[in-house]
């Protein structure tokens, strides 16, 4: 008896000690392991969030399994929050409405970032890291209508690049994705006849919407993956030359590998970097009625249409589906576990979002979170004050600071005749531009001294090169320096020592020691056996 | 008289008219362990078969919504639309069967030959560990193969670079004229042909299922080849038999049947493998022959993948594709289980 009691008496001494807020409330919380599923897309923040509070005794599990996983885990109750990119109750094209949890919950915005299409393409061996797309052409890339990767109109876009014969291969995710809804919103609002003529090929009648669950048939050359990192992993192998997909940009960093600058209303091409996803969202409607069941969620139309420069017109917040009212598995401990993690991450841990892919959150939408941690039972409300967070978009006068320091696009990503040659995300490795497009003007990185002089020369790559010869201009960037054909190609027969070649020597070796090493071995031991 | 009356009793046995002949009633009295043994092992049985039932029985009341809005639709409908009430398992069910097909045309010559030279050429002294290796082979997670499959096989040992070098390649280059065999909108010579049309395919997914049961029709297979009778074994090597004649003419075929219902098992464990599929494969719901082609998919992958649909519907419609795959595996496992208590007593080889 006065052991257990000594022990309850430390235990309530250590936890007042860590929370010194709540040294009045009478049953001191604990901190318990909680669980939470749902979107891959800001999975990236969260897992390292949650590696990042382990010091602090709090265990978080988070499973990726896509944001209707999430949504769905959340309202069954086998969780005890859900992360999703889209709210309950849209009208899914080919999933249905999904009806909202019976419990009470609410929506906190977790972090912003930018979908971004990711690709894996080469030309004359060496990949390509400048691309460049408009809006209409993205679309029609992911809705079958442009086949090729020298189609004019991807052409138009790329001055600069010499674009093989090559099949455009695009990836897309098999199963409920929070990153196909956004993907496809934008899709439905900004190019409804090119979305809906996609979704008549399904069976669907005009007006076709969002959808969770992206339609697509392999017979028309799409390829379906399972999670973020299934399509992330499919693109980034040898064998996916030609692929390109939609993913949170920090998938794309993370696998070292470029995405498409996206062209804004502005006519700029952008990348989705923390600041160019801070300007755009500064146009985000997020509904402020704290009555609505809808409260903080996105409305991004405005930011489709936002005509600043350094916009990324796929931008979007991540959110986080938290329970406000103990029950159905949530109790005052899990709800203060919960609060405790809510409160690093829309403070401390938005200083991570940048370097991770993502963009920090905006102080009014911090503020909102919260407010809305505040409603989890058994959560603490936030202590320090918001200036200790760090939080590179907050700013004295209430302007977002990251928004308003954005660098001013260069003027080479601007539509016309010209392209940079910088790489993007993953790759910053610069891609050669054809000498007609080539940007000596400012930002455009340094394209005098390290480009050959003509798009078309290849590295000193040891592959033999198909077509009469490099490029058919023996120009010395003079003039018209334009590329007439004669793209070269890769062809089979690499040579050098790969993991086929060992893989054959191994299974060689193996067949000869099968057939080799018993009979020898029988043999020895018998005649040992023989001389005893 | 005294005589005669001793006679006469001698005589007649049994009359007529005296009570018949009862066999005695023969009360078995099992001790205490064996009731409770009997009762143990009738109540688990019957719990095992019950539970088979329920989930049967659950399936269908769970996929009876989508079944009856589909009708005879649901096995031919070449789709997945649940939203617009067209739906059907034609094409992941064909997907499903060409699987497991293209798995135990890889698995069985490689699980025949483990077990042959397991129970009858390895040394005594390495077979207890072969044994082991291959056991262990059984207990790897099939995510395991799966990531293996996705991470290792298809971009590095199959389709490699972007050529698309390896096995695909070239079974379609030079056998593409076989229907089964062909890849469409890929032509092997043109250099800039899409490396991804093979990727993804039925064969990769096969290859990976294939790694999964080969253990178990391995460890099958070797018990029933352990059990060819040794007189049968020497009478051989007396008639002059080689090994191999030996193994021809009567380890086989003792071990036919037991061969025929452990490759049904292995058959069984292919249709249902999960996880290792959805991993590869690019789900497609049109019926796909072609095996080296981008596309395809099987029921359990199917279920996997869109097991977080959230209307009723779409989760009866996955019931039912659950329902399907029951009965198939339901089919084929009582097939081998037939096969296999067939094959115990030895008849195979009367022949």
């Amino acid at each position: 008896m006065n052991v257990r009691a000594l022990v309850a008496a430390a235990v309530a001494v250590a936890v007042t000690a860590l929370v010194p807020a709540q040294a009045a409330v009478a049953a001191a919380p604990r901190r318990v392991p909680i669980n939470g599923a749902g979107s891959t897309w800001s999975s990236n923040a969260i897992d390292n969030w949650r590696r990042n509070v382990l010091q602090r005794q709090l265990y978080v599990n988070f499973q990726p399994t896509g944001s209707t996983d999430g949504r769905n885990q959340f309202r069954n109750a086998t969780v005890d929050f859900g992360v999703s990119e889209i709210p309950y109750g849209l009208r899914d094209a080919f999933g249905g409405v999904d009806t909202a949890p019976p419990r009470k919950f609410a929506y906190m915005p977790i972090v912003a970032g930018g979908t971004a299409f990711m690709y894996n393409l080469k030309i004359a061996g060496r990949q390509v890291t400048n691309l460049r797309l408009s809006g209409d052409v993205v679309a029609s890339i992911f809705t079958g209508a442009i086949k090729r990767w020298n189609d004019p109109k991807i052409k138009d876009d790329n001055p600069g690049l010499a674009l093989p014969n090559r099949r455009i291969v695009p990836v897309v995710r098999q199963d409920g994705s929070g990153t196909s809804a956004q993907f496809t919103l934008w899709m439905s609002k900004q190019y409804p006849s090119i979305w809906n003529a996609y979704c008549a090929k399904f069976g669907k009648k005009a007006p076709c919407g969002i959808t969770s669950a992206y339609p697509f048939r392999s017979s028309d050359g799409f390829v379906g993956q399972q999670g973020s990192t299934g399509v992330t992993g499919y693109v980034q192998q040898a064998n996916a030359e030609g692929a390109i997909t939609y993913v949170e940009y920090s998938y794309a960093i993370g696998a070292r590998f470029p995405v498409v600058k996206v062209r804004n209303a502005a006519d700029y091409y952008v990348e989705p970097t923390a600041q160019n996803v801070a300007v755009a969202l500064t146009k985000a409607r997020i509904n402020t009625n704290q009555g609505s069941r809808e409260y903080l969620t996105q409305i991004l139309d405005d930011v489709y249409r936002f005509t600043d420069p350094r916009v990324y017109p796929l931008s979007s917040y991540s959110y986080m589906i938290v329970p406000t009212e103990t029950g159905r598995g949530i109790n005052t401990d899990k709800g203060f576990t919960l609060g405790e993690f809510a409160n690093y991450f829309l403070c401390e841990g938005q200083q991570q979002a940048d370097v991770l892919g993502y963009s920090p959150l905006p102080k009014n939408l911090v503020e909102a979170g919260f407010a809305q941690v505040s409603k989890i039972p058994g959560a603490v409300k936030h202590g320090g004050s918001l200036s200790q967070c760090n939080n590179p978009t907050f700013s004295s006068d209430g302007s977002n600071t990251l928004a308003k320091t954005a660098p001013q696009p260069s003027p080479c990503d601007k539509r016309g005749s010209k392209q940079t040659s910088a790489g993007t995300a993953g790759a910053k490795v610069e891609t050669p531009v054809l000498a007609a497009a080539r940007c000596t003007g400012s930002g455009g990185g340094g394209s005098q001294g390290n480009t050959p002089q003509n798009g078309a020369t290849v590295g000193p790559s040891a592959s033999a090169s198909a077509g009469p010869g490099g490029g058919a201009t023996g120009g010395g960037g003079s003039g018209d320096g334009e590329l007439i054909g004669a793209v070269p190609v890769d062809l089979t027969g690499r040579p050098g020592w790969g993991l086929q070649q060992t893989a054959m020597l191994i299974a060689g070796l193996v067949v000869l020691g099968l057939v080799l090493v018993p009979p020898l071995l029988a043999q020895r031991w018998r005649s040992r056996g023989g001389r005893r | 008289m005294v005589l005669l009356e001793d006679s006469r009793a001698t005589v007649t046995p049994s009359t007529p008219d005296g009570p018949d002949d009862e066999p005695r009633a023969v009360v078995t009295r099992l001790p205490t362990s064996d009731r409770v043994f009997r009762g143990v092992a009738r109540v688990a049985g019957s719990a095992v078969l019950g539970i088979m039932l329920l989930v049967g029985l659950f399936l269908s009341v769970q996929a009876w919504p989508a079944v009856r809005k589909a009708g005879w639709g649901f096995l031919t409908t070449q789709d997945w639309d649940t939203e617009g009430n067209h739906f059907g398992v034609a094409g992941v069910l064909v997907g499903t069967i060409l699987i497991a097909l293209v798995a135990i045309t890889i698995a069985l010559p490689l699980a025949i030959g483990t077990a042959l030279y397991i129970s009858e050429y390895a040394p005594r002294r390495i077979a207890p560990l072969l044994v082991n290796l291959v056991d262990l082979m059984a207990a790897v997670p099939s995510v395991v193969y799966g990531i293996w499959g996705f991470f290792l096989l298809q971009p590095h040992l199959l389709v490699v670079g972007n050529q698309g070098e390896g096995l695909p390649r070239w079974l379609t280059t030079y056998f593409g004229w076989i229907p089964l065999l062909s890849v469409d909108e890929y032509q092997p010579r043109d250099p800039e042909a899409s490396a991804s049309r093979l990727t993804s395919s039925t064969f990769i997914a096969g290859i990976v299922v294939a790694m999964m049961v080969t253990p178990i029709i391995a460890s099958v297979m070797r018990e029933v080849f352990a059990q060819a009778p040794p007189g049968e074994r020497e009478g051989a090597y007396a008639l002059g038999a080689t090994k191999w004649g030996m193994i021809r003419s009567v380890v086989l075929p003792f071990g036919r049947g037991g061969m025929i219902g452990a490759t049904m098992l292995g058959l069984g464990r292919a249709l249902g493998e999960t996880i290792g599929v959805v991993l590869i494969i690019s789900i497609g719901f049109v019926i796909q022959p072609h095996i080296l082609q981008n596309g395809g998919g099987s029921i359990s992958a199917l279920i996997a993948s869109r097991y977080q649909e959230s209307t009723a519907i779409g989760v009866a419609a996955l019931m039912g594709a659950g329902l399907v795959l029951f009965a198939m595996t339901l089919v084929v496992n009582l097939l081998a289980g037939v096969i296999i208590s067939r094959s115990r007593s030895g008849a195979s080889s009367e022949a």
